[in-house]
């Protein structure tokens, strides 16, 4: 993705700036002038303030217009921008960005799914959507535990399908209202969930060819050791060049708050 | 002669040529203007929506001829401005029934989403 960036950004015609459109089609907008110094280094990404500031801009519109569900909105790795919001307003945000006149995200690009065991809601649900009409990508990001079930969106996006048995199958996150909700990567018979955190590395079972029955049999695995917890920090800093590295995200707070 | 179109392909899979377009664009802005108005005044998603539905449907009326209303409006062809309308006219329909006018529904959990993840507390203390 960003290689395909930096390759638009070297062909003038084809960034997505445009003149001549209405005056409501907030895409185009820019509200905020940059006078931060430019990045000099080369070997530093350089971000692109104009699209930054209209991807912020974006985020605020879609916090106004959609005030019950969004809980953050944020940019992330400096130009990404990432909409956090409550699990009833999956259906909702996405039906919006997709149906909106100025969001068009009408290609959902991914579903991924993230496993975190220490949070009160382990697992996160996170959307990639892609606007052909704006040449924009944007990311929805919500949140569930083990037994809620997340409103599936197959009725908005068909290529929903599929991913979302994906996650049902890795993490075990269960979508209602899904038509068919199966695995989809594991074998038959398999038990588990495989990118949960505490399944184990080398699974529960193991297939082998035996000899004398002469054929593939399946059999319990006999784990090595009980499931440990290791404490991995150590009595020194161990990255000490990166003391000040910037924050993994910068929130984009609304304008009223702001003043 | 004006308001006859000779258009043969839009050149989009699955998308024919609209036949009436100032007809068809018509209706179904008005029929969203009348869907906006149940909502309250104050709903930013009506005010915001009424913005972009009024000035597509002035630049429909001021002119006849299709390429230059296509121009103005500056979203693609006339076809997919009308594909547009309908989905707009669908979620503002579906939206009345969601209200997302309506304060945040729940917060959430206590860092949740802390990046990288906020350490467990140790037990006891």
């Amino acid at each position: 993705m960003s290689l395909l960036r930096q390759c638009l950004q070297r062909v003038p015609s084809l960034r997505p700036f445009k003149t001549n459109v209405c005056k409501t089609s907030i895409r185009w907008a820019s509200t905020e002038d940059s006078d931060v110094k430019p990045e000099t280094r080369p070997t530093v990404r350089k971000p692109d303030l104009v699209i930054r500031s209209q991807l912020k801009d974006f985020g605020k519109y879609v916090a106004e217009c959609l005030p019950k569900y969004i809980q953050t909105v944020q940019i992330t790795a400096g130009d990404e921008l990432e909409l956090l919001i409550a699990p009833e307003g999956v259906l909702p945000v996405l039906q919006f960005l997709k149906d909106h006149h100025n969001a068009q995200y009408s290609n959902l690009s991914d579903i991924a799914g993230m496993d975190v065991p220490n949070r009160e809601c382990r697992f996160e649900i996170i959307y990639n959507l892609l606007s052909l009409r704006f040449n924009s990508r944007i990311r929805v990001k919500t949140y569930t535990d083990e037994l809620t079930p997340i409103e599936s969106c197959d009725g908005i996006y068909k290529a929903a399908n599929w991913y979302e048995r994906e996650i049902w199958d890795m993490f075990g996150v269960f979508f209602s209202n899904h038509p068919d909700l199966r695995r989809i990567l594991t074998d038959y018979g398999f038990e588990g969930h495989p990118f949960r955190r505490d399944f184990p590395l080398s699974g529960y079972v193991e297939v082998r060819y035996d000899d004398e029955r002469k054929r593939v049999v399946l059999e319990p695995l006999e784990l090595a050791q009980e499931f440990r917890k290791f404490d991995l920090s150590a009595p020194w800093e161990q990255f000490p060049n990166f003391r000040n590295v910037l924050p993994a995200s910068e929130p984009v707070k609304p304008d009223s708050e702001k003043k | 002669m004006a308001g006859v179109s000779t258009k043969i392909t839009t050149g989009l899979t699955g998308l024919a040529v609209a036949k009436h377009p100032h007809h068809v664009l018509g209706v179904l802005y008005g029929k969203i203007l009348r869907t906006l108005q149940k909502m309250p005044e104050s709903a930013a998603y009506r005010k915001y929506t009424e913005e972009v539905i009024n000035e597509r449907s002035q630049i429909l009326k001021a002119n006849q001829d299709i390429t230059v209303v296509e121009k103005q409006i500056g979203c693609g062809q006339i076809e997919e401005v009308i594909v547009q309308a309908e989905n707009e006219l669908l979620l503002a329909r579906k939206m009345l029934d969601w209200k997302p006018w309506e304060p945040l529904i729940k917060q959430p959990p206590p860092n949740q989403w802390t990046w990288p993840p906020a350490q467990p507390q140790p037990q006891g203390k």
